[in-house]
């Protein structure tokens, strides 16, 4: 049997980072994946700030990025627009010149989730594909992991296990944890990678109750000339689902003349919880990190910076508590879930409170103006929420 | 939206683009996964809250109902 200190379920930003980092403190870390190719099927529009990858020391390669942004445009439900765009904002700091950066980018997840798995294997991390957790036991203290990898089955021991097992996550489940959603609070998404449909380095945003009830509809550059069309939707909000929402989208909307010529060339969806983080995120050896935790903006729906920052905050924890101690109680873990509560909690649960009383408007009209203005000042340069 | 008798979930296999929404929005305490990460089915559902169906982007999954033997 297979000793560890720590095994992290599941290779995604959140995963991947956690292993990285405890690594580097000497940790032995085994990250695992069920899928054969990470970050497939994608289901991620794939826009993160540059400032969340300088903050976790993700190398920035052409290998992952698939298009600079430098800010954003956010839409009215009826086209009344707000334009936020940092090259003009801030000149001497975003653009294209030698000294000047993009405020974010779009990568492709497929190849941004492999890079950070390499990253952490050149840490000194073992990684395993085709390697799907089964069950989890405690034993003496320790952690006895079943793995289904390729058709063998192995048992892996080890101190603690980091679940980042995303959106499904089981791992949590299986602690006790309580991990379920609200229907009113998963948001439906879908979205289409086009060719036909011109965009330049903003990162669009559609607001408006007929094209995406509870949510909002998207258009990203995607590079080469391709472009992200998507949205997301609460449910329990509409009679029809995405796709209906987005066929709607892009036959009826104030856009419709720029999306004639569309031409989809990839289908992925994917659900987006916009819930408050999970109240409690630890068990008996074991932490959970990303979106298992729900550690997901909820006013953006943006996830991959605050995965990459919470498998930081678990990484770092670890490779500092297990070198000192040998407790792996659920009371020794909560020390996790404090340092994230004051790095990143406080501020999504404040993000949450937002959320939650725009939804709570009744009037149709007076919620979506309200998520209109909120959305527009939510990425103003004057935003307290803009390293979110 | 909700039923009283269990059901037995189907999944349009060619639709399915494996999101694993339904998964993650269903209440089973247990897991109810199939192999392909959609809710399973190959055993009835008792909750049959129905949710999973209606959370899906593109209405892939179906249902009968299971009758109940007296």
């Amino acid at each position: 049997m297979d000793n560890y200190d720590i095994v992290v379920i599941g290779s995604g930003p959140g995963g991947a980072t956690a292993a990285r980092y405890a690594a580097m403190r000497g940790m032995r870390v085994l990250l695992l994946d069920k899928r054969q190719e990470l970050g497939a099927p994608v289901q991620c529009s794939g826009a993160i700030s540059r400032h969340a990858l300088v903050e976790n020391e993700v190398v920035i390669s052409d290998e992952f990025i698939q298009q600079p942004i430098y800010g954003f445009t956010i839409y009215s439900e009826n086209g009344q627009s707000t334009q936020i765009d940092y090259r003009e904002l801030k000149p001497q700091e975003y653009g294209t010149g030698a000294d000047q950066r993009p405020l974010g980018y779009v990568v492709d997840r497929r190849r941004f989730d492999r890079h950070l798995m390499a990253m952490a294997e050149r840490s000194g991390v073992d990684v395993m594909l085709k390697a799907e957790a089964v069950d989890i036991h405690r034993e003496n203290g320790h952690a006895l992991l079943r793995v289904r990898h390729y058709a063998d089955e192995l048992t892996i021991r080890c101190r603690v296990i980091i679940g980042a097992d995303g959106l499904q996550s089981q791992v949590g489940k299986w602690a006790g944890l309580q991990t379920h959603m609200k229907f009113t609070e998963l948001a439906s998404c879908l979205q289409f990678v086009t060719d036909g449909v011109e965009a330049d380095g903003l990162l669009e945003i559609i607001t408006g109750h007929q094209w995406a009830p509870g949510g909002y509809a998207w258009v990203f550059p995607k590079g080469h000339g391709y472009t992200e069309i998507g949205l997301g939707i609460i449910c329990s909000m509409s009679k029809n689902n995405a796709r209906e929402h987005l066929d709607h989208f892009l036959k009826n909307s104030f856009m419709k003349e720029r999306f004639k010529n569309v031409r989809i060339l990839e289908i992925q969806g994917g659900g987006v919880p916009l819930s408050h983080p999970l109240r409690t995120q630890f068990a008996d050896n074991l932490i959970l990190v990303g979106d298992a935790a729900r550690q997901v903006n909820p006013i953006t729906g943006g996830g991959i910076h605050t995965a990459l920052t919470a498998g930081r905050i678990a990484g770092q924890f670890l490779g500092e508590h297990l070198n000192n101690s040998h407790d792996h109680s659920a009371k020794s873990m909560s020390r996790y879930q404090e340092l994230w509560m004051e790095k990143n909690g406080k501020k999504m649960w404040e993000l949450y409170g937002i959320k939650v009383k725009i939804f709570k408007i009744r009037n149709v009209e007076k919620r979506d103006q309200t998520l209109y203005t909120t959305m527009a000042n939510y990425f103003s340069p004057e935003s307290p929420f803009k390293k979110i | 939206m909700s039923k009283s008798e269990p059901v037995l979930f189907s999944i349009a296999w060619n639709a399915c683009i494996q999101c694993g929404v339904c998964v993650a929005i269903c209440p089973q305490e247990r897991s109810f996964i199939s192999h392909f990460d959609t809710i399973a089915v190959d055993r009835p559902c008792d909750i049959a809250c129905m949710i999973c169906e209606a959370i899906c982007p593109v209405s892939a999954i179906d249902h009968q109902s299971i009758a109940v033997s007296s």
